[in-house]
């Protein structure tokens, strides 16, 4: 037997040693190098060999070699098969139930996470966002709404004044007259906002609190458009299934005025001693209504080309319905056990 | 305003039950907030509005009622047992400012027996909440809740001189109430006097001297109308609210007031009383009717419903109203005296909407006829930085906008505090001029409840005093962080915060933003600790500090722990644009990086090393990282050490190694000019 092909046998030996122990892709690369690196490879040196055999030898052991480089190179790509998958040599850890790493995310405020809600529903209707000054001229906050001096519908909104023209805005309605004295109808807005009021600490009264209003002037606005939005709104938010009445009330600057019950999702009207609607089984949610003409008239718009409705709604207190807080004054202590749970990211 | 089922029968025949009652309430706006059953009877206690000064009496919602069931009111009659002597023999009446008091009517009642009331009187008073005194004061509250007319009964013997005289009070007069306070009457103030001194504040309470007493025999009634912004002034100003104040104030029909004052005098019959002969009624300028003209088409136009003529007219004649057709479909209507909230034809409509009920207008979509792009994506930006702040562990927080000028005073924002006129407490008597005094407030609250530590920021306006003394409002962001940081890990215990934890979200937010040019300045600031705060800079404006709050301060409120706080002006740093985003193209060739340990004077900050590295001049750097800051002994004395990264491409081929180290040797000896580096 030839050199070249005791060569051959030692090799194989050796390539087998090798290959029974290979568990991963790197390990065939080099493998692969051992045999076929470029310079200092087994097989390629073996190659190099041959050339100088005498042509008697080189016929028979050059078909050996090449028999011989095929076998590996097939094995090679069996190898390189098997070590593409990979098994985890140990266990990642004892007890795979332990807890994950976690790092701490910040919650955001409950107010906040509502008013976004609302918003995202409106926003989808075609609404866009708009905001005013917190504090106000009594102007804006009062008359141009059509609340006459010193007329009683002004003890509904009980006022902290700065002096005698300057008040801290009780209701977010100043905003639709700043805006309608900008701009040209058609108006599709929602403002929501802080708000103040002098109102003694209760569980539902706090001097301040958010509210979000809306506003539509166009021609030909109707009743109807205001109650098929607002009934799309309250679904939207608290869920399809949810049932609602409108019923009139009274706000100086709109006629006809509507107020918005919904159904108490606590009790469903069931229970007489329901903490959150008395047992009657409704909720007063809104007031809406038709944009006053003398609203109107305030801010250069023509009530017989325009209609219009608008509505507020207090976002705290609606809240405080969808999540079943029996107290306003959570929102404001800031508690981290109670901002904590509004962490549902 | 509580009102009885029992009583509303005085005025319709109710075939209705009382529960039926109460959806019929709610459905016409009278919304019963709560149902009572007392005695057999049901007492209903229901939302009244300022506009309808009609309601606050049981004839004003029978009306109501009875226009929604389309049946008549009952006819009351009212007969009165009379002496053959005029009133004007036994008292005189005169009325100095009849723009205050517009409509002044009296009448004598004699021989009255006072005494408890009867049964029947006492339920009736039981049933609207008053409790009953005896039978003259009980038939004058009967009397206001059932026609909403308030009236005021005098002792006749005690007015002196016989004369009612209605004027403005003179300075510095007083009046004893019947409530038994002593009370001084300012002169803008309307009073019923006799001839030497008041006998009641108009409208709102009698007084004292001049009241029904066990020994009075001889009644004189009053029943009057005055003006509606002087009793509420009035009534203000003195802080006094009566049932008959609320009915004034909300302006009383002014036809109600010789109904009231007969019905009063018919009932004191029942009590051995007898009636002078004539109503002394004092009316100079009587009140024209008014009326609104009615477009059934506006009808439409406004509700969204057809809603049918006749319903219209039947409706509006039930509540009182007269229409007369002007031409087809247009109506001009007549308005009743009692129905002061009717002004508008949109008034007119409010009242069909009502009584044709809400339940039955359709529900439609507002139609859309284009889309608005928002002015500015302030709101947007707003919320992408709270996701920012949430993701470093920021919890959000909403205070107050008050505070307490004591404290607020600690913190020496620099601005002048807007203090409100009528604060509800003097803890919260200014509008706050920093949000980190609400912040420090909540760490402490938290730290007293368990928490170990307080990671937080709020958004919201401060306020204050500008130069020119305008109210100005404006957004900022406070975060605060404070104690123990918690670890991702559960079997690793957290750690103390620090001021990088601070300055790492500060700068995020800037990135987040797309905003560029972003720097720190060491700045002192009366907030912080001297020489442990920073000024935040975009470009050359100031945005903020951060730092670490004064214990003096935080000690003020009992924080006994290093806290760590920035207040940045949101509004400024929203109003930046950044440049438009466009990608980059992802490299092709691969990058060659070097590390350079180097030694530099010790005051040199990293910022300021930063600085000089982005002006190194070398090609195909592409970018570097200083990735370690070393003081040691090991130094030479006054010197520290930086290391640095320098991540090295060629846009179009690989760079060769001889290449890269040319290119070290160039920023070795630029950063040699620059910063002074010595090599290590």
């Amino acid at each position: 037997m030839s050199i070249l092909e005791n060569k051959i046998r030692e090799y194989r030996h050796l390539f087998e040693e090798h290959s029974s122990k290979i568990k991963e892709k790197r390990e065939v690369e080099e493998l692969r190098q051992l045999f076929f690196g470029r310079k200092k490879g087994l097989l390629t040196l073996l190659f190099e060999e041959l050339k100088t055999l005498p042509p008697e030898e080189k016929k028979a052991a050059g078909r050996a070699l090449n028999e011989f480089k095929e076998e590996i190179q097939q094995q090679l790509v069996q190898l390189e098969l098997k070590a593409k998958t990979v098994r985890p040599q140990e266990k990642i850890a004892e007890d795979l139930t332990l807890p994950g790493w976690k790092p701490y995310w910040g919650a955001p405020h409950p107010l906040t996470l509502f008013q976004l809600a609302i918003e995202k529903i409106f926003v989808s209707m075609g609404f866009t966002v708009e905001d005013g000054p917190e504090i106000e001229t009594d102007y804006y906050n009062f008359e141009a709404l059509n609340f006459p001096p010193h007329h009683p519908a002004r003890d509904s909104w009980d006022t902290l004044y700065i002096n005698d023209k300057l008040l801290l805005r009780t209701h977010t309605s100043p905003v639709q007259i700043r805006v309608m004295e900008k701009k040209k109808p058609p108006i599709r807005i929602i403002i929501p906002g802080k708000v103040f009021r002098r109102e003694t600490a209760d569980p539902t009264h706090l001097p301040m609190f958010y509210q979000v209003e809306g506003l539509v002037v166009d021609r030909g606005i109707t009743f109807a458009h205001l109650k098929g939005t607002l009934e799309y709104f309250i679904k939207a938010l608290f869920g399809e299934k949810i049932k609602l009445r409108f019923r009139p009330s009274f706000f100086p600057f709109t006629e006809p005025s509507a107020e918005v019950d919904i159904e108490c999702i606590v009790c469903h009207g069931q229970d007489p001693a329901c903490r959150v609607c008395g047992g009657s089984g409704w909720k007063e949610i809104l007031g809406a209504g038709m944009v006053d003409p003398q609203v109107f008239k305030n801010v250069n718009i023509d009530p017989e080309k325009y209609s219009g409705w608008a509505f507020g709604l207090g976002i705290d207190r609606t809240a405080m319905f969808a999540y079943q807080i029996p107290e306003i004054r959570y929102f404001y202590e800031n508690d981290l056990r109670f901002l904590r749970q509004f962490n549902r990211k | 305003m509580k009102i009885s089922y029992d009583w509303l029968k005085e005025f319709i025949d109710l075939t209705i039950t009382p529960r039926q009652l109460a959806e019929y309430l709610n459905q016409i706006g009278l919304m019963v907030e709560s149902v009572e059953e007392i005695e057999g009877d049901t007492i209903y206690d229901i939302e009244t509005y300022a506009n309808r000064p009609d309601t606050l009496g049981h004839l004003g919602v029978a009306r109501e009622i009875a226009a929604l069931l389309g049946i008549p009111l009952k006819i009351q009659n009212w007969p009165l047992t009379e002496i053959d002597q005029p009133t004007s023999d036994f008292i005189d009446i005169q009325v100095m400012d009849s723009h205050l008091c517009p409509r002044y009517c009296g009448l004598v009642v004699k021989g009255v027996k006072v005494g408890p009331s009867p049964d029947w009187l006492k339920k009736r008073i039981e049933a609207v909440g008053l409790r009953s005194i005896n039978n003259v004061v009980d038939i004058s509250n009967y009397v206001c809740f059932a026609l909403g007319q308030p009236i005021h009964t005098f002792d006749l013997n005690k007015i002196r001189g016989s004369r009612i005289i209605v004027r403005k009070a003179f300075k510095d007069e007083t009046i004893r109430t019947l409530e038994g306070s002593l009370i001084k009457l300012e002169s803008e103030m309307l009073v019923i006097a006799d001839e030497s001194r008041p006998v009641a504040i108009a409208g709102i309470i009698g007084g004292e001297d001049s009241g029904i007493t066990e020994e009075t025999r001889d009644i004189f009634i009053e029943s009057a109308n005055f003006d509606p912004v002087s009793i509420r002034l009035t009534a203000k100003k003195l802080g006094l609210s009566t049932e008959a104040s609320y009915r004034f104030e909300r302006n009383v029909d002014i036809n109600s007031a010789p109904q009231a004052a007969i019905m009063a005098a018919s009932l004191l019959n029942r009590f051995g009383g007898r009636a002078a002969r004539g109503l002394l009624d004092i009316y100079p300028n009587q009140k024209k009717s008014r009326t609104v003209t009615l477009r059934l088409q506006r009808i439409a136009e406004l509700l969204g419903v057809e809603i049918p003529a006749d319903f219209v007219v039947r409706t509006l004649n039930g509540l009182g109203l007269k229409l007369k057709e002007q031409k087809e479909n247009v109506w001009i209507a007549e308005i009743p005296s009692f129905r002061v909230d009717l002004e508008r034809e949109a008034d007119l409509i409010e009242e069909v909407a009502r009584f044709y009920g809400y339940d039955r207008i359709p529900s439609e979509v507002t139609p859309v006829k284009h889309f608005e792009l928002p002015s500015d994506f302030k709101k947007e930006k707003i919320w992408s930085l709270k996701e920012v702040l949430f993701h470093h562990g920021f919890n959000e927080v909403i205070n107050f906008s008050f505070a307490d000028p004591e404290k607020e005073s600690l913190w020496q924002t620099g601005h002048q505090a807007i203090h409100l006129q009528n604060p509800i407490s003097s803890r919260a008597s200014i509008l706050r001029t920093s949000l980190l005094p609400g912040l420090v407030e909540n760490t402490v609250w938290n730290f007293n409840r368990e928490a170990e530590g307080v990671h937080i920021f709020e958004t919201g306006k401060i306020y204050f005093w500008d130069e020119e003394e305008s109210p100005r409002e404006i957004l900022n962001l406070g975060i605060l962080t404070s104690g123990i940081w918690p670890s991702p890990a559960w079997n690793e215990p957290g750690k103390e915060t620090d001021f990088f934890i601070l300055k790492g979200v500060v700068e995020d937010l800037i990135i987040y933003l797309g905003l560029d040019s972003l720097s720190f300045e060491p700045g002192d600031h009366p907030f912080f600790e001297p020489g442990q705060a920073l000024k935040i800079l975009l470009k050359n404006d100031l945005i903020g500090y951060l730092g670490r709050l004064k214990s003096d301060i935080i000690g003020a409120y009992e924080l006994e722990k290093p806290a760590f706080g920035a207040e940045i002006y949101l509004e400024e740093l929203l109003e930046k644009q950044p440049k438009p985003f466009v990608f980059k193209p992802i490299p092709k060739f691969p990058r060659v990086s070097r590390d350079l340990s180097f030694l530099v004077e010790e005051g040199l900050s990293y910022q300021e090393l930063w600085k000089q590295l982005q002006k190194l001049n070398v090609p195909n750097l592409e970018s570097f990282v200083v990735y370690d800051r070393f003081k040691g002994e090991s130094l030479p004395p006054g010197k520290i050490s930086f290391s640095v990264r320098f991540f090295f491409r060629h846009q179009s081929r690989t760079l060769q190694t001889e290449e890269v180290d040319q290119l070290m040797q160039d920023i070795i000896s630029q950063l040699k000019t620059f910063v002074k580096i010595q090599l290590r």
